[in-house]
């Protein structure tokens, strides 16, 4: 009998990722057409409209790029910890935290001129996503604990948080008793660069950027891939696993929390428990299809973004947002898969007995 | 605070805390193969809306359990193909698992939201002991699921501590490449265990719709999945100990509604981060620990096995 079994290519395929991106989209595509005809709708119609919604016409990309910024942000988060394989499951909450802070410097800051009060509000979010990641940071560099699972449960925690104060201190006055935060003043608001894309455009790219010349190509960077790919060289070689830990944990967390800022600034007009809409789960899956290089974290963002979008604008056509959600499952699976066999190659084994038997049989 | 209302407490810390124990112990099934599933959210809501279906289209609660659990063990079997036979990252497939899975419920379930249950499992009599003061309708009254949650807290237990399939089980989650070389498949431990930890987050999800909330809305599993990754944590990878867990993570949900007919004057919200904010503790103490003895969490949880690669 020959068994199927997966063996490592010498080389992974070269273009391997870009691949299993296409491949996880043609994977959705085909799902997402038998779900839609078994809702009577026509598949057709509804993949053009998710393209002119996404990426149609300049308003469109304005759109899919604002969505794409947090998504950025958070795949860059995800993936700077990815670098030196830690997992940063954490993002959400550090999104909300940073959020939140940002949040409360526009609470003291109503009457600053606009420039000073976003800039306040963009460090508070780095330091409020920070602040989030230091407990899982400091625990990971200095006890060992597994960071996926600390920073998983402080998700909820954040979420609380959010909940607790739109419901209670900081609960507007004027909202009719409802749990609303008060407005953001309106020179919180970031400028946009063209029809509704905001500034954060901008600030995604340039800290993608500096992140990406930064691993790659720093000898802060070298180090922190070493130790990423190897433990024991790292020590021997003398860097300092645990500083190394803390501060690129700590660091993860901050552009998290930029994320939530940038989101709060650009596209939201006041602290909501929504504000992370799913962002830092989505950016491990950004991270991940970028092989958790900070370098392909634009791109992936961007595509993911316009997949996002794409799938809320069929919810007009009376297709159910389900049907979004499923079909991003289904280019996340397609993706895994395909990046498994970029990395591997199936050859068929030939067991002892089965080859015996055949060697009897000649 | 009026008797009354404390034993309602109690009826409901019993209940919520079976409902978290049956997905932990499938969290725990999984782990222990060295499978780490994140995708108890999305199972749970699968297991609810399909529940819910099954109930509203056959009329027998008891058929609906299994559709249930059948629906969520097919759903972790994706999980199972991706880390356990292909070898991929778990966390990641574990996410998208849960995405899969709320996606899915929100698309089966879309013609059902608001409907009435078409089948609920009801609350056992046991004949004298339901009557009793206290422990009776704590204890001997709550609907089949919970008895069959402890029924499966004590097969897990015995399973894993006493017989030759735990044993093996075990050895996939701890090493498996000695698994492999003692000549047990890996493969299909681990996958039997995913599979299976599918099935009873599946029943979790079912006991939701049967029972505790006869109906189905979108967002009804609320989170719990997670408290239920918890659990396995604060539990330690013990059976017994989970279900320790689950009582008093149970009892936090319980008390979040009931704050205020209490008099209590504090914050559900903040109440309903303490089973995250213990599972922390917990973890951190579990650590500090395992300075002097080994860490209990299985030690190949998350590492794929790949014989050429051992």
């Amino acid at each position: 009998m020959r068994r199927p079994r997966l063996s490592l290519r010498e080389q992974p395929l070269p273009g391997g990722q870009p691949l299993a991106f296409g491949t996880g989209l043609l994977i959705a595509l085909i799902v997402g057409t038998v779900l839609l005809l078994a809702a009577g709708h026509e598949p057709l119609k509804i993949y053009s409209r998710m393209f002119e919604a996404s990426l149609g016409d300049p308003d469109a990309w304005a759109v899919t790029i604002n969505r794409a910024v947090p998504l950025g942000l958070a795949g860059l988060a995800v993936a700077v910890a990815g670098s030196m394989g830690l997992w940063n499951i954490g993002a959400e909450g550090q999104i909300m935290a940073g959020a939140i802070a940002a949040a409360w410097v526009a609470r003291i800051g109503g009457d600053w001129p606009g420039i000073v009060l976003i800039t306040m509000m963009l460090i508070a979010a780095l330091g409020g996503g920070g602040i989030l990641a230091l407990g899982p940071a400091l625990a990971r560099a200095k006890l060992g604990v597994n960071e996926i699972i600390t920073t998983l449960m402080l998700n909820e925690v954040a979420i609380r948080l959010v909940q607790w104060l739109i419901h209670g201190p900081w609960k507007d006055p004027d909202s009719y008793n409802f749990p609303l935060a008060p407005m953001l003043p309106d020179q919180a608001r970031l400028p946009t660069l063209f029809s509704r894309a905001h500034f954060g455009l901008l600030i995604a790219a340039a800290v993608i950027v500096i992140a990406s010349v930064a691993v790659r190509y720093t000898a802060w960077g070298y180090e922190l891939r070493i130790a990423g790919s190897s433990e024991a060289t790292a020590r021997y070689s003398g860097i300092s696993l645990s500083k190394k830990v803390l501060t690129v944990l700590v660091l993860s967390g901050a552009i998290a929390g930029l994320a939530g800022g940038v989101e709060l600034t650009g596209t939201a007009d006041r602290l909501t428990e929504t504000i992370s809409n799913g962002f830092g789960f989505a950016g491990i899956i950004v991270a991940a299809l970028a092989l958790m290089r900070p370098s392909g974290v634009a791109v992936v963002a961007l595509l993911f973004g316009a997949v996002q979008i794409g799938g809320q604008s069929i919810q007009t056509l009376g297709v159910s947002s389900s049907v979004s959600t499923i079909l991003q499952a289904f280019v996340l699976f397609g993706a895994i898969g395909a990046g498994v066999f970029s990395r591997y190659r199936v050859v068929l084994d030939t067991d002892a007995r089965s080859t015996n038997r055949e060697l009897s049989d000649d | 605070m009026t008797e009354a209302s404390l034993i309602g407490l109690f009826v409901a810390t019993v209940s919520f805390g079976a409902l978290l124990y049956l997905a932990a112990l499938g969290e725990l099934l999984a782990e222990k193969a060295g499978v780490l599933n994140l995708g108890v959210e999305g199972m749970m809501a699968v297991g609810a809306v399909t529940a819910f279906i099954a109930g509203v289209e056959l009329k027998n609660p008891w058929a609906a359990l299994l559709v249930a659990m059948l629906s969520s063990a097919i759903l972790a079997s994706v999980h199972g193909f991706f880390t356990v036979g292909l070898g991929a990252e778990q966390v990641v497939s574990g996410l998208s698992l849960t995405i899969l899975g709320l996606g899915l419920a929100a698309y089966l379930g879309k013609d059902y939201v608001g409907l009435p249950p078409g089948a609920e499992l009801v609350p056992v009599e046991w004949a004298g002991l339901s009557d009793l003061p206290w422990v009776g309708p704590i204890f001997f009254s709550q609907a089949p699921i919970v008895y069959l949650a402890l029924l499966m807290g004590i097969t897990v237990s015995f399973v894993l501590s006493s017989t030759r399939l735990g044993l093996a089980l075990r050895a996939a989650g701890e090493s498996a490449s000695s698994t492999d070389s003692a000549g047990h498949s890996v493969l299909g431990l681990r996958l039997s265990a995913v599979a299976a930890g599918g099935a009873l987050a599946g029943a979790s999800g079912a006991y939701l719709t049967l029972s505790i909330t006869p109906q189905w809305a979108e967002g009804l599993t609320a989170g719990r999945g997670w408290i239920a990754v918890a659990l396995v944590i604060f539990g330690a990878w013990r059976p017994g100990r989970v279900g320790i867990g689950a009582l008093i993570f149970g009892g936090t949900l319980a008390l979040k509604t009931r704050l205020q007919t209490f008099g209590v004057d504090f914050s559900p919200i903040i109440l309903s981060m303490l089973p995250y904010v213990l599972t922390l503790v917990i973890l951190l103490v579990i650590s500090i620990q395992a300075r002097k003895r080994p860490s209990p969490a299985p030690f190949g949880l998350g590492l794929a096995y790949r014989r050429e690669e051992r």
